[in-house]
């Protein structure tokens, strides 16, 4: 329950935050610290020096920047699940928000903080794969640009450097688009949970993204359950059939006490179609 | 825990077998190894500095080699402790020829104390998933080398 003894460093700016942690050896960024510090307290994980970048002004907020909304990596899920630009422009982010953790979690966690730590279960990274949102993200060689869809790798694996610091998370506004989850009781993590985001024109479906966590080792789109919606009519039928045969082929489905790998497989199905019918409803 | 899965390698299944069981080719494949001394036949000490992002940690602890059917199948146990706990995994590898290569199924138990226990009901099988994945990987180099 205690952790072992580390560093302890607040930068000021995203520069000197970046400059700790190439000049550290086994740094880590703190941010809200829910994950990191209960970790460190298992000794699980055992960094000798902590990169507080909690106070840093420049990546926090929620913006509207030439028709794109950007919410900076340091925005706690509190500010993004009450946010007035997002309830407006883009609520299934507000809405995905406001079902990850307990108040505590909420009020200090960031979205930058669970997408760099990609828990298996989090919230956020399938309702960033649904949006096709970009990361910016700064590191000791500058400034780079990284797709959700090629962000998340494996289990708390994804696309940044030991120098690097996701700065914010930019995306289109969009009002189609719907997360629905399956809490775990006690921990509120994610046992499934799916993103479902729809085009429509012409009153057929032309594009659609799905995003799915909790289901293996980090979240992925369902490209099978894109494709039977494609340039069909939003009605049930159509979501039935889709959502039907949502999470086949998946392999090494996750399995624990909370939900057997059977169980997850069912419930795939459940949530897609719920998010299905949030997207629809929303159109 | 009960984990299963299998693996391919692009390779005979005498090469397979030669690399799967040299310590030499074991050490470079097990995941983060600092410290690899062979104790007796089939038997190892070993240091690993596992890691999965955040989640790293130091592990003394010993490898063994039993019931070995050359070129068929063998038991592989690794045991280990740190800071966060224990982990017991044993598991039976099971090679056989599959097209012009060779698959290695395995199936097996894993088994955690400590921290990693409390954690591990979520994480424990994805994190034994993603090692044992690296550990092939690696192997798949070590088969592709001697092949050279």
């Amino acid at each position: 329950m205690i952790p072992t003894e580390f560093d302890y460093k607040r930068a000021t700016s995203l520069d000197e935050a970046i400059q700790l942690l190439s000049s550290s050896s086994e740094a880590k960024l703190l941010a809200g610290g829910h994950s990191l510090i209960p970790l460190m307290k298992l000794r699980l994980s055992e960094p000798e020096t902590l990169v507080d970048i909690g106070r840093i002004p420049d990546i926090k907020g929620i913006r509207e920047r030439e028709g794109k909304i950007g919410i900076g990596a340091g925005t706690t899920h509190h500010e993004v699940e009450t946010s007035d630009l997002l309830r407006e422009k883009a609520p299934v982010v507000a809405d995905c928000a406001g079902e990850i953790g307990d108040p505590q979690v909420r009020n200090r966690g960031t979205l930058g903080g669970s997408l760099a730590h990609a828990d298996p279960a989090a919230d956020y990274p399938a309702v960033m794969l649904a949006i096709d949102a970009e990361f910016h993200i700064k590191g000791g060689n500058g400034w780079r640009t990284v797709k959700a869809s090629d962000f998340f790798q494996d289990m708390f694996t994804v696309d940044l450097a030991d120098d690097e610091i996701i700065v914010n998370a930019m995306f289109d506004p969009i009002q189609s688009a719907s997360y629905a989850k399956l809490h775990q009781r006690a921990s509120h993590y994610a046992i499934i949970g799916v993103a479902a985001a729809l085009g429509v024109e012409n009153g057929l479906i032309q594009w659609a993204r799905l995003g799915l966590t909790g289901a293996i080792g980090y979240a992925v789109r369902m490209p099978n359950v894109e494709e039977a919606l494609i340039g069909k009519q939003p009605e049930q039928d159509t979501i039935d059939a889709a959502a039907g045969i949502a999470g086949d082929g998946l392999e090494d489905i996750n399995s624990d006490l909370h939900a057997s790998a059977e169980y997850r497989r069912a419930m795939i199905k459940v949530f897609t179609r719920r998010a299905l019918e949030g997207a629809v409803a929303r159109l | 825990m009960e984990i299963s899965g299998e693996y391919h390698f692009d390779a005979p299944r005498s090469a397979v077998w030669a690399a799967l069981l040299d310590p030499d080719a074991l050490q470079a494949a097990m995941p983060g190894c600092e410290r690899f001394e062979e104790t007796g036949p089939d038997a190892y000490d070993i240091t690993l500095r596992v890691g999965i992002s955040a989640i790293k940690g130091t592990y003394e602890g010993t490898v063994k080699v039993t019931e070995r059917s050359p070129e068929d199948s063998y038991r592989l146990s690794v045991d280990g402790g740190g800071k966060p706990g224990k982990v017991q995994g044993t598991a039976l590898m099971q090679l056989t020829e599959d097209g012009g290569g060779t698959r290695v199924a395995y199936s097996g138990d894993i088994k955690a104390q400590g921290a990693i226990a409390r954690l591990g009901s979520r994480l424990l099988g994805g994190s034994a998933k993603m090692l044992i994945g690296q550990f092939f990987k690696e192997m798949d180099k070590q088969v592709k080398q001697r092949a050279a």
